[in-house]
């Protein structure tokens, strides 16, 4: 059979696909339709979040801990006021409403490991993630195999991530599960010397800073890949 | 749903879907439920700390348009003083119950908890839910054919009416815990003490997990002042605010056969009602 011929064959006997719209899709476009006729919010309040929340992203948070790894009184700050610390790497916690973002608070700790201890957060009982530093958090983070066990079987876990520990340094599960939300501040790695803060932002993976990796030269991707590709992913 | 088939075939379907103990019949008698199945049945389905699970790939995924505006809607809720981020948890991470906590992808929780705060604080009815839905899958019958779905209110309604908290209001400005800086009065626990999580017979919400109830820890940090969330979580602005405490545990005390070195340890934050004095 020729090309045109299958072709033609083809377009007789195969029903069209039809990409259909989700249960999921329907049912937030009804309840956004809702509220705004309703006057709960406006078009404008819901662009505006909007904006805001496709800007969010772990680049503030590793530009932090690099500008902490080179400046000693920074760091300092970031450890005794981690708010005012984002504030420098233009995070203002307060944004985009004027009292934060509603599920993140505007209670923020950063937690510096030390030779003897290794910080690794967890929300068990959610997700709760410092999203405007870091943005959304990544899917296994949410799940509950991550939740169940890094409480639990913590050394386990990060094993899994590829991180072996050593018996004498301390692994410390941060469970963010109230108002405060936490970041790790790795320490900085060796074969760094004389490194900019743009090269050293760049080791500084998001994974690195929730704790269930180290920042290593030469490596900028996270452990965790991309598996799964969405029907319609966020609009570009 | 068409026809007497497609109708049987649902019906099978939902039969397979099970949310009970094997060992203990559908619909048991009370003699059947021993105190801890009650347990069990009345654990907040969010606290999985420390549950049983097997290794398994760590990845991630791209997100869906749907989930973004999702995110977005509660959030802008939130904003406007329709909720505050507490109620939207209780809503969609206990109220949902197990099967469709563990049974369907996080956001969608995020958006049947929307649909649920618009009926029980009387914004929408169930009629005007309903045929909103039945409206919008009109809408796409035919499929997308490439489009994306899109949100066409059919106007702006006049918000000056509609109810919402003080929250949203006082906390301008400052920012949530601060909002309630002062409020609490004296710290009863200080930096270095020894506490007891209490094992408090919590039914329907609560943020301190099961499993560091009657545990022991040390206090690491005060922290702030707040309402507690098995306040905020039914929308109580009348809920006194009282301390937060960050406490370390010693994992090789907080856990049953702990595999790892004596001096590894796990934080959380508990609010003061939850803490008693040690010794």
């Amino acid at each position: 059979m020729s090309e045109h011929g299958h072709d033609h064959d083809h377009s007789r006997t195969v029903k069209p696909m039809v990409d259909e719209i989700t249960d999921f899709e329907v049912l937030e476009i009804a309840l956004r339709e809702l509220c705004i006729e309703k006057g709960l919010f406006t078009a404008e309040d819901h662009r505006l979040f909007t904006e805001y929340a496709e800007h969010i992203g772990p680049t503030p948070g590793a530009r932090l801990v690099a500008k902490a790894w080179l400046d000693p009184d920074f760091k300092e700050l970031a450890i005794s006021d981690a708010v005012a610390a984002a504030k420098e790497v233009g995070i203002d916690w307060l944004e985009p409403t004027g009292f934060g973002t509603p599920s993140d608070f505007v209670a923020f700790k950063i937690l510096a490991d030390t030779p003897t201890v290794h910080n690794v957060i967890v929300c068990a009982l959610c997700s709760c993630y410092p999203r405007p530093i870091l943005g959304n958090s990544p899917e296994w983070y949410r799940t509950p195999n991550y939740r169940r066990r890094i409480v639990r079987w913590p050394r386990q876990v990060l094993s899994e991530f590829g991180l072996q520990l050593p018996d004498d340094v301390e692994v410390r599960v941060e469970d963010s599960n109230q108002k405060h939300r936490f970041m790790v501040m790795p320490m900085r790695p060796e074969g760094t010397d004389g490194w900019t803060e743009d090269q050293l932002t760049e080791i500084i993976t998001r994974d690195c800073l929730i704790g269930v990796a180290l920042p290593r030269p030469g490596i900028t991707t996270n452990v965790t890949p991309l598996v799964r590709a969405a029907i319609r992913p966020i609009e570009a | 749903m068409t026809d007497a088939a497609e109708r049987a075939q649902q019906l099978a379907l939902v039969s397979r879907l099970k949310t009970i103990f094997p060992e203990v019949p559908e619909w048991p008698t009370p003699d059947m439920i021993t105190h801890d199945h009650y347990l069990a049945y009345m654990k907040t389905s969010h606290d999985v700390g420390g549950e049983l699970d097997y290794p398994h790939p760590y990845e991630n995924k791209e997100e869906e348009q749907w989930e973004l505006m999702t995110y977005v809607l509660c959030e802008v809720l939130g904003m406007r003083g329709i909720w505050v981020s507490e109620e939207r948890r209780r809503l969609a991470n206990v109220d949902v119950g197990r099967a469709i906590y563990l049974g369907l992808p996080y956001y969608s929780r995020w958006l049947w908890s929307v649909g649920r705060l618009l009926m029980e604080k009387k914004h929408i009815s169930w009629g005007e839910l309903t045929d909103r839905l039945a409206e919008v899958q009109a809408r796409y019958a035919g499929g997308l054919n490439g489009q994306r779905p899109k949100a066409e209110p059919k106007f702006e309604g006049d918000g000056s009416g509609v109810s919402r908290n003080k929250h949203h209001l006082e906390a301008a400005g400052v920012g949530d815990p601060q909002c309630f800086a002062g409020q609490a009065g004296v710290a009863k626990f200080n930096v270095g003490d020894k506490v007891k999580v209490r094992d408090l017979p919590a039914m329907f919400y609560t943020r301190t997990p099961e499993y560091c109830r009657g545990a022991e820890g040390t206090i690491a940090e005060v922290t702030y002042e707040s309402p507690a969330p098995e306040d905020e979580a039914w929308d109580r602005e009348d809920a006194e605010s009282e301390w937060f405490y960050i406490v370390r545990f010693n994992q090789a005390e907080l856990w049953d056969n702990y595999t790892g070195p004596k001096n590894d340890t796990l934080q959380t934050e508990i609010p003061e009602r939850w803490l008693e004095a040690v010794g």
